[in-house]
């Protein structure tokens, strides 16, 4: 904030003083278009339907009628009673819980071994044709979302699908007419194994990008402090590319409490006894199919609400890991106040 | 402890022809120190990573003591190496830094703490423990390299233009830090540097390398005096020999107007020859006589010392010329001098090969 207006604070403080700008042309005009216009464009668009759907939640509406009534929190108490919501929120969590972890797990092994797998000896390189796997591991993320839910369904189908072909082939006759997305057992590990095979190339690309940015002497110094490949992952490259992993998961974990898509396409009615079902789809049933958009728009502000409460506890985790960095960093600045700079000319 | 051996080794880089090392044949005793010195591009820091065994080894071999190391991984080798930009670890602490290796080889953690506490007592690193190196300046960082290095108590330590990073003033306190402690710790090391000043006050032994071939190597003093070629009188000194081309003539080679003595037998029959004179070996005459003509163009002053800087017509070329003048009497720009060279302190070199010929120049 520049100051335009003189305060007695200013005057009081002449430390912090400032020359008063003039209002002119060039700086009037480079608000305007810099801060007045975007943060417009943010409340009208982004804003306001947020605050529209938190009163849309506290009405009757039905979303095809010009009238409704405000109910006020009812329509959040009668989904706390809601078994087939809290179904779909405890997928979802569950979702949220597995999907991250071994999207990454996978994706950080097949990016270390793409960068850093190679030969112990020599110059610090992937396993043999590890520019082809890079290529070849994010094909699957170039496919639509919903493609991809369709194919898999088609795979899993009992007697028709690739997978149960394949299990029959190999001699487990047992598999013969196994439902995959139809059996209460199977239908989430198998919808999650979808979900984590197309994002797995995609966060190999980004985590390989993020280990090339990781300063090659550093992997050679561990080397010759006598590390293996394995320790040199852990020890020296993950912590390098932490940033890298805490967004990844907090986009992975967005994700994983969305799924519409790939839900939608396996098991469009929420799979055996609600199984699979998500709080997007349960959204998506109660607003178009029953016609009571108060009722979803409350579900709507508890899959935000819970979004943003996964994406704190991902940056608390991070925080409390990366552990003693904060207060550390705190207590340098004090020893180097305080330490005289004689110290550093005797060197 | 250990002995290092360069047995015709050669690295060709991929896509290339050209050797970056070739065939390297190299001795360094045990405990000895021994500095890799050469422009850039001269495979001196390449020669360094195949021992380290961060680079492959085309052919030939190398060996630490009786061990062929050719192919074994850097982990297995019990080296420890000093980078030029340190590679520290940035995520670890200077404590868990150095002790990064020894809690890899499984030593318990008091032995651990001891060791980094006796390497961070040497290195006066003591109060820095604690900080993540981001939080160092740039001579502690070093210090903290060196700790590393030094902890593991390694058969060879290897040094990649450790202080090219440092600030001149601190360049020169750390190199005869670096120096002491290595023979102190009595470890053979192998130091690679592009600087020959570094090269000639921190090494037992010197390896001039140029174009990946191996040049020489002897002790500073043997570089000095008797530069196998005229690569190497052209590199070992600061400033730089005078090294220009002169004609054979009756009793010996031309000066200018003088006449030096060189035997016939060092000539052989050879009609011209390169000679050099270092800038320290000769005698400037104000006073017009028998040697070479020399335009002064400038004076460096260094205090004691002074640098004179001068260009002279030799065989119809323009030659520049350097002599070591007194700090307060010295010509200045725009005089005309006469140098000659000091008797027996002038290195004749073949023209066609660049080799020597003749004997070192007397002390």
């Amino acid at each position: 904030m520049t100051s335009t207006t003189t305060t007695p604070g200013g005057l009081e403080r002449p430390a912090v003083r400032r020359r008063r700008r003039k209002l002119t042309f060039d700086r009037v005009s480079f608000m305007a278009v810099f801060l007045i216009l975007p943060l417009a464009i943010f409340v009208i668009f982004v804003i306001s339907p947020f605050v529209q759907a938190l009163y849309y939640s506290l009405t009757d509406w039905t979303g095809f009628s010009p009238t409704m009534d405000f109910v006020g929190l009812s329509n959040y108490v009668k989904l706390f009673g809601d078994d087939i919501f809290l179904h779909a929120l405890r997928n979802n969590v569950l979702l949220a819980v597995v999907v991250p972890f071994v999207t990454i797990v996978l994706a950080l092994a097949i990016s270390v071994m793409i960068t850093i797998g190679g030969p112990s000896k020599g110059m610090i390189r992937g396993l043999k044709g590890s520019s082809f796997y890079r290529v070849i591991s994010f094909f699957p993320y170039t496919v639509p979302a919903i493609v991809i839910g369709l194919i898999w369904a088609e795979v899993y189908d009992p007697s028709a699908g690739l997978l149960n072909g394949v299990l029959t082939g190999l001699g487990l006759k047992g598999f013969a007419d196994f439902p995959w997305l139809g059996d209460t057992r199977t239908a989430m590990p198998v919808s999650m194994f979808v979900i984590v095979w197309s994002f797995v190339g995609f966060y190999t690309v980004l985590f390989v990008a993020a280990i090339k940015g990781v300063p090659a002497e550093t992997l050679e110094a561990a080397r010759l402090d006598g590390a293996g490949r394995l320790r040199m992952a852990v020890s020296i490259v993950i912590p390098q590319i932490r940033d890298n992993v805490q967004t990844a998961y907090i986009y992975l974990g967005i994700a994983a409490l969305d799924a519409f898509v790939y839900m939608q396409a396996m098991n469009p009615g929420g799979g055996p006894d609600n199984s699979t079902l998500t709080m997007s789809q349960e959204l998506f049933t109660v607003a178009f199919r029953k016609g009571q958009f108060g009722y979803a728009t409350a579900m709507g502000v508890v899959l935000a609400a819970v979004t943003l409460l996964f994406a704190a506890v991902v940056f608390t985790v991070s925080r409390l890991t990366a552990g003693r960095d904060v207060p550390r960093a705190a207590s340098v600045r004090r020893a180097e106040a305080a330490a005289p700079l004689a110290k550093e000319s005797r060197a | 402890m250990a002995t290092v051996t360069y047995d015709n080794a050669s690295r060709i880089y991929p896509g290339s022809n050209i050797a970056a090392v070739d065939s390297l044949n190299l001795d360094v005793a045990d405990g000895e120190f021994l500095v890799l010195v050469g422009p850039s591009g001269s495979g001196k820091s390449t020669a360094l990573r195949m021992l380290a065994g961060l680079e492959e080894v085309n052919s030939g071999n190398i060996f630490i003591g009786e061990r062929n190391v050719t192919d074994v991984p850097p982990k297995d080798r019990d080296i420890a190496m000093v980078f030029q930009n340190y590679a520290l670890y940035p995520h670890m602490t200077v404590a868990e830094n150095m002790g990064f290796a020894l809690r890899i080889a499984g030593v318990p953690k008091e032995e651990r703490n001891q060791r980094v506490r006796e390497a961070a007592k040497m290195l006066d690193l003591e109060p820095y423990l604690d900080r993540k190196p981001k939080a160092l300046s740039g001579g502690q960082r070093q210090r903290v390299a060196m700790g590393r290095a030094i902890v593991r108590s390694p058969q060879v330590f290897l040094m990649d233009e450790p202080l090219s990073n440092l600030d001149a003033k601190l360049r020169v306190q750390t190199r005869t830090q670096i120096a002491s402690l290595t023979r102190r710790l009595g470890v053979t090391t192998v130091y690679v540097t592009h600087d020959q000043t570094e090269a000639l006050t921190m090494g037992d032994r010197i390896a001039v390398l140029k174009d990946g071939v191996l040049q020489q190597v002897g002790t500073p003093r043997e570089l000095y005096a008797d530069p196998k070629n005229v690569f190497v009188a052209g590199f070992i000194g600061s400033p730089a020999m005078n090294l220009f081309t002169a004609d054979v003539t009756e009793g010996g080679v031309k000066f200018g107007t003088a006449v030096i003595p060189v035997e016939r037998d060092t000539l052989g029959s050879a009609t011209q020859v390169t000679i050099g004179v270092r800038p320290e070996d000769v005698v400037v005459s104000l006073t017009e006589s028998t040697g070479l003509k020399v335009e002064v163009d400038l004076v460096e002053e260094l205090g004691a010392d002074g640098y004179l800087y001068g260009h002279s017509e030799v065989d119809g070329k323009r030659t520049d010329i350097v002599a070591r003048v007194d700090g307060r009497i010295h010509p200045n720009a725009g005089d005309t001098v006469y140098i000659t060279p000091k008797t027996g302190h002038v290195h004749v070199f073949s023209v066609e090969t660049g080799e020597r010929l003749g004997g070192a120049v007397v002390d």
